[in-house]
């Protein structure tokens, strides 16, 4: 009798054993949630594939148990079953392999998902048979309106850096910003230097405004929209120049005018005068000095000369 | 009043040589004033984020820009009557050119307002009139031709500032943006140098004497600024309003202004709502500039054929009826190639009609007239070009659709032209008549007193129609 109980108890330990080992390899795509009191909403996503591939973006807000379901009409010569697997990120998902049997013309591949932190964010794929595969994008809501040319500023001056959020999406809780150093990102906090940073949160748009700008300060910020799922990223850079960058073309640009402006000035004086040796005394004094006026009035009693003629 | 006509008629005007040279710095000049408003847009985003300010009120710098350029016309054209073009171009790019500089280093709105708005604006008016007037001046047998080169300069600038401008912003942010282009509008000054006075800048305005210069600097000087005082009294010259040409033109014109600016401003608005993309909706703009471009001195140089040029104010109302005929049939388009084809056509009709706008009015008053009545349609379009853009935007938040807009834009410019070929009808009619009366009258004269007559017909005609004397004489001289 002990013996058999000794058997019973250490089946029961080996399978003890072995269902901890499959909880703790990976977080579990069937793992319960992990907070009984405010269990998590279910969110269902499901599409039917015509093709071979397809991408499906899904955007999640809040962490939610999520359930894909994939349907595949098969191709010419049809099984009467497959074996069908997820996918995260490219990886083959651990025990997700599953036999798919053929109902009404269609295979059906179904799976829930534990979405609570940003690393379950991500690319997860429904894979038939290694042929047809169809991949659902999880992520919190994008920011479309990148701005990819640098906000060009001045030593001294200050600037304004925006980001927003389309307001069709949902509004970020808060945004943060952070800027670019040698080690990664570090978030910018306003109160511990409120002369330099100052941050404005206005629901879909965040503005930060920097003054006092050095050199120093070129380079990328980022500006996190804030969700409970996780933070989207997006970027500005900020290029910070002296006044004697646009100064230097200014005064090229000004000698350039002063040059033209004199040759044109002289070319008509020596054109005047030409015309005033050429016609001899003309009426009016014979100053060097000429005004333009008198030398009109000498061009003008010249070239009537020159009609009579 | 003076003898001075008969002076003016024996100075044929150069109509080549050194003008050519004029029209070079006139199409500088135009091109800035002109284009500038219209380029200064792309910093306006910038300037916005920066400053902290609401799009219409960015959007007001233009506004105030155009408004100031309109509104100086009769002071410039004052200013030019008194010293001479050469003096206003130059005094009125460095006013530019300053307004540029000092707005790089603002930090407020009103500032800006001040500085590119009012300063800019009059700078730029200075420049434009100063321009017409000069043209005026060098040319009469090539005129048309001239002033189609000379606005050419509009969309050409505009064609070259619109992508140098982004380049810079993307280099320099918008306060060194705006301290280079004020150095570039420094070339006005540089395009006043090429405008060499025709005749000493004296002899021209009412207040002068139109002796030699040994007189004026003898004893002119107290006669002139008393005179001087007068003319200056009376720049806003309402006598104007009894020419009957004049208004007709005026009001044609005002028609035409109050239409031709608002579907430039919307129209990259409208291709979006057909579905268009953002940067081919941007390129249709591009395409009615480059468009614009060739038509103006193209349509200068047909204005100027034997055929067309007695007939020029009847071209002019076509032009016009071409322009609002586009704008009616554009709500019909639904795909991005026919809004290409309505495009080009606009670019048509558009240039067709700002190479004769001038032409036109120095055709019906003459050089003589021409600088005080170009100051006084000046400062009356201001009103319909401030006027317009706006309501054509309430129709659409009205309606909800753009296509009210095209409607509205196109009947009043096609009103307008039609008015125009109508009435210009019945001046000419009018004035033949006239001149039928008066050859009947002086030919009463003669028969009773022959010398009394000889000296008496011959001002008094002059004096009485300018416009009569002056297409008179410019009929005649139309060799080509």
């Amino acid at each position: 009798m002990s013996a058999s109980w000794k058997q019973l108890f250490f089946q029961i330990l080996l399978l003890l054993i072995s269902c901890r080992h499959i909880n703790t390899k990976t977080p579990g795509p069937t793992s319960p949630p992990l907070d009984p009191i405010s269990p998590l909403p279910t969110l269902e996503r499901s599409y039917v594939l015509k093709g071979v591939s397809h991408t499906e973006r899904v955007e999640l807000l809040n962490p939610v148990n999520l359930s894909l379901m994939c349907t595949w009409a098969g191709n010419q010569n049809k099984p009467s079953n497959i074996t069908g697997f997820w996918r995260k990120d490219g990886e083959e998902i651990e025990n997700s392999r599953v036999t798919v049997q053929l109902e009404n013309e269609q295979y059906n591949l179904k799976q829930k998902f534990s979405i609570v932190s940003e690393e379950n964010l991500g690319s997860y794929s429904c894979v038939f048979g290694g042929e047809a595969k169809i991949d659902f994008d999880l992520a919190a809501p994008q920011i479309g309106d990148v701005r990819d040319k640098p906000i060009v500023s001045y030593v001294g001056d200050s600037v304004v850096m925006t980001c927003k959020m389309e307001e069709n999406k949902p509004k970020p809780n808060t945004w943060n910003w952070y800027m670019a150093n040698d080690t990664g990102k570090e978030q910018i906090f306003p109160a511990a230097e409120p002369q330099r940073y100052e941050i404005k949160n206005d629901g879909w748009k965040t503005k930060l405004l920097v003054y006092n700008l050095t050199e120093a300060d070129s380079g990328l910020f980022y500006c996190g929209a804030v969700y409970p799922i996780s933070t989207t990223m997006s970027h500005v850079e900020l290029k910070v120049i002296s006044f004697y960058e646009p100064l230097k073309p200014f005064i090229a640009i000004v000698v350039e005018v002063i040059v033209l402006v004199a040759a044109i000035l002289l070319y008509e004086r020596s054109q005047s005068k030409k015309d005033y040796t050429a016609a001899g005394n003309g009426p009016g004094d014979q100053t060097n000095s000429l005004t333009p006026g008198e030398n009109n009035a000498l061009e003008e009693s010249s070239s009537m000369r020159q009609r009579k003629v | 009043m003076s003898p001075a006509p008969a002076d003016q008629s024996a100075r044929k005007p150069l109509d080549g040589g050194w003008g050519w040279m004029v029209v070079i710095g006139a199409h500088i000049s135009i091109g800035f004033a002109y284009a500038t408003p219209k380029a200064l847009s792309i910093f306006f985003k910038e300037i916005q984020e920066d400053l902290g300010a609401s799009f219409s009120e960015i959007a007001l710098i233009s506004s105030i820009m155009l408004a100031a350029m309109y509104a100086g016309g009769p002071v410039s054209s004052a200013m030019v009557n008194r010293f001479g073009s050469r003096p206003v171009v130059i005094v009125g790019g460095l006013m530019c050119g300053v307004s540029m500089v000092t707005a790089s280093l603002g930090t407020s709105i009103i500032y800006l307002y001040f500085c590119i708005g009012v300063i800019g604006g009059c700078g730029l008016s200075l420049n434009l009139n100063a321009s017409l007037i000069i043209i005026s001046k060098y040319f009469l047998t090539k005129r048309p031709l001239a002033n189609g080169l000379a606005m050419a300069g509009s969309p050409v600038f505009l064609c070259i500032l619109a992508p140098f401008n982004q380049y810079l912003l993307d280099n320099f942010g918008w306060r060194g943006s705006l301290l280079i282009l004020g150095a570039l509008m420094l070339h006005c000054c540089a395009a006043g140098a090429l405008m060499r006075p025709v005749t000493p800048p004296h002899t021209l305005s009412s207040c002068a004497l139109e002796k030699t210069v040994e007189e004026q600097r003898n004893n002119g000087k107290t006669r002139l600024k008393r005179s001087c005082m007068k003319s200056a009294k009376t720049f806003l010259d309402l006598s104007f309003f009894k020419d009957r040409g004049f208004v007709i033109y005026l009001i044609g014109n005002i028609m035409f202004i109050f239409g031709a600016y608002a579907p430039i401003v919307f129209l990259t608005a409208f291709a979006i709502s057909k579905g268009v993309e953002e940067y081919s909706a941007a390129y249709l703009l591009s395409i009615m500039g480059f468009v614009d471009m060739f038509v103006r001195p193209g349509t200068g140089l047909i204005a100027n054929s034997k055929w067309i040029r007695p007939r020029i104010q009847y071209f002019f109302s076509f032009a016009m009826v071409f322009n609002g005929t586009c704008h009616l049939l554009c709500p019909l388009i639904e795909n991005y190639a026919f809004l290409v084809v309505y495009a080009v056509f606009f670019g048509i009709g558009f240039g067709m009609v700002f190479a004769l706008i001038f032409e036109c009015l120095m055709d019906l008053m003459g050089s003589q007239r021409f600088p005080r009545a170009v100051g006084l349609v000046t400062i009356i379009e201001c009103f319909p070009m401030l006027l317009g853009p706006p309501a054509a935007g309430l129709l659409v938040d009205i309606y909800g659709d753009y296509r009210y807009l095209f409607f509205m834009c196109g009947s009043v410019i096609l009103t307008g032209g039609i008015f125009l070929f109508v009435m210009n009808i019945y001046n000419y009619h009018m004035l033949e008549k006239e001149k039928q009366n008066q050859v009947r009258a002086s030919e009463v004269e003669m028969k009773q007193t022959p010398e009394a007559a000889m000296g008496h017909t011959e001002p008094e005609a002059q004096e009485k129609n300018g416009v009569l004397r002056d297409t008179r004489s410019e009929r005649a001289e139309t060799p080509n």
